[in-house]
């Protein structure tokens, strides 16, 4: 029996410690918002926090995070400010095109934008380039978080 | 825990505590009678397998350049493949004296003259342990060495060169550790088989001993307590955690045939054992060689220097995802590539090609972390971009790889 920290709740689950997070999350625990891509740490569909920086939940096995460390998926923000500055700026430029990709560029725009409130444009293309989009939505998502940075009244 | 577990294991530490009091050999205290320990400090399986074959069913292939391709036998308890109709004394005798049954003299790549360190009755407690494991009927490929080598019996005279076998005594002038580390170290880890340089006739050099040496294209580095071309600058803790994890922050991580040995063998160690390694390792004098890498290593900045440009982009792309632009790793510590002696450019970035053009597997206690091989989409320049970048951008090193050194790396040979 394994104790994670998800959302804000101590949350105890029995799997063996190298199962990655990604199969907890869906298979176990049922939180779907959280997406399965590549399995492999290369597209970034998967992107949660773990004690807020973005990582890729298929190939971080539970037994690494420990009973300590924060993890919060997209289910997790719901009363989150920068996830709703976020969430705004996305439906005010229609980012979106099939969607898939989202919950993992939506994830690692919110801990780019935590850490880094007013990004520029290099500093979002390294933080953002290992979250891969096939329908090419990148001019989007970058517009959208330098949206959210003018939108929160930081000066560019 | 089961409660019989519990009661033999206490049977077990009252053994020792008697032991102990006897004033046993202290080298071989601990663990002697547990197969299964000592085959894994041995780390036969690594050899004895072929990649995605049968574990111990052999048929891994060893390419010694000049001579030809020796593949390592099947050892499961098959009666017809492998070594089922031995006896414990032939085993002990192809173990420790290099020497199999019908007189049949063995290379020197199965290393008896380290694994005569062991006692004959430890190393019958591996063939204890071989037999309770599954049997399988494969036969490896017959050996495709040269006239002269190809002659197993020209060993009686590379067995007088290289002087006999022979087991070792604790030195009394060293702690009970350090002789626990020496006796792993120099004998069931075999670590000078790959870390010395060899000698004209393919012995392990004793005057230059764990001075670095190449090995099948990798960079076996220099482990002497040279501060600036081995481990000498490394601390005990730092050099402990590398062994049993595979991984220490601001050294990087075990790949290639080091991931191997980490991933099938040290890991299993006891923490004591360990340490005791760790202490020989850190006694061992100190030797110079040309591994280079630098001591000092600065942080990576953001900018990068525009030769880098194309290097810098495909690491954006193909390898933050991991790595994270500062190298720091993204989520595993077996991802973070500061220090490593690889990305300093050692050995003229050698390992760090054979990283990227063949990947890297590490089993670790909560999984397997592993690395894929970069060349399918990528050119042989593409990867030496990406190499050149990363030594330069992370540890401001000068150290510059071709497309050449790629394609040789690929092919598993060392970049001149």
């Amino acid at each position: 029996m394994l104790t994670l920290q998800i959302n804000g709740k101590s949350v105890e689950v029995d799997v063996d410690p190298d199962t990655p997070l990604l199969w907890v999350l869906r298979d176990v625990l049922g939180m779907t918002g959280t997406k399965y891509g590549c399995g492999i740490a290369e597209c970034g569909v998967c992107t949660v926090h773990v004690d807020g920086s973005p990582v890729r939940s298929c190939s971080l096995p539970v037994g690494l995070i420990g009973s300590q460390k924060v993890i919060t998926t997209i289910e997790g923000l719901q009363a989150d400010p920068v996830a709703a500055a976020v969430r705004k700026a996305w439906l005010d430029i229609d980012v979106v095109q099939c969607g898939y990709c989202q919950p993992g560029q939506i994830m690692a725009a919110i801990a780019l934008l935590k850490k880094i409130p007013n990004p520029t444009d290099e500093q979002i293309e390294a933080d953002m380039s290992g979250n891969l989009c096939r329908c090419g939505t990148y001019m989007r998502i970058r517009a959208a978080i330098r949206n959210v940075a003018a939108a929160q009244g930081v000066n560019p | 825990m089961t409660m019989t577990e519990r009661g033999l294991g206490r049977i077990t530490g009252m053994l020792f505590t008697l032991l102990a009091s006897t004033g046993i050999h202290p080298a071989h205290a601990a663990g002697a009678s547990d197969g299964q320990y000592l085959t894994r400090a041995a780390d036969c399986e690594v050899c004895h397998t072929r990649p995605g074959g049968a574990p111990f069913a052999g048929g891994r292939a060893f390419a010694i350049p000049g001579m030809g391709v020796i593949y390592s036998p099947n050892i499961t308890a098959d009666r017809q493949a492998g070594i089922g109709t031995w006896t414990d004394d032939q085993f002990v005798k192809a173990v420790r004296d290099g020497v199999s049954p019908g007189w049949k003299h063995l290379y020197p790549a199965m290393p008896y003259r380290d694994y005569a360190y062991m006692t004959p009755d430890e190393v019958k407690a591996i063939r204890a342990y071989l037999a309770t494991l599954p049997t399988s009927s494969a036969r490896p490929p017959a050996n495709t060495l040269k006239f002269p080598f190809s002659i197993r019996a020209a060993m009686i005279f590379w067995n007088l060169v290289n002087g006999p076998t022979s087991s070792h005594p604790d030195d009394p002038g060293h702690t009970p550790s350090w002789n626990r580390g020496r006796y792993l170290v120099e004998g069931p880890g075999h670590c000078a088989e790959c870390h010395s340089p060899r000698t004209i006739t393919m012995g392990v050099s004793a005057s230059n001993a764990y001075a670095g040496a190449d090995v099948g294209g990798w960079r076996a580095y220099n482990i002497t307590s040279s501060k600036t071309d081995g481990i000498g600058a490394w601390s005990a803790d730092d050099l402990a955690t590398y062994l049993s994890t595979g991984h220490a922050d601001g050294h990087g991580s075990a790949s290639g045939d080091m991931g191997d040995v980490v991933s099938h063998s040290l890991r299993y160690l006891t923490r004591q054992d360990i340490d005791a390694m760790v202490e020989y390792l850190r006694g061992i004098p100190a030797r110079s060689s040309t591994d280079g890498a630098p001591l000092v290593v600065d942080q990576p900045t953001a900018a990068h220097d525009p030769a880098d440009s194309h290097g810098a982009m495909l690491y954006a792309g193909a390898c933050v995802g991991c790595h994270l632009p500062d190298g720091s790793g993204r989520q595993n510590p077996v991802a973070s590539i500061a220090g490593a002696r690889t990305t300093l450019g050692a050995a003229n970035g050698q390992n760090l090609l054979q990283v990227l053009t063949h990947g890297s597997v590490l089993q670790t206690a909560t999984g397997t972390a592993s690395m894929p091989a970069f060349h399918g989409g990528y050119s042989d320049q593409d990867v030496a971009d990406i190499a050149n970048f990363v030594m330069h951008h992370f540890a401001r090193s000068s150290t510059k790889v071709t497309a050449v050194d790629v394609a040789k790396a690929k092919a598993g040979s060392t970049p001149e």
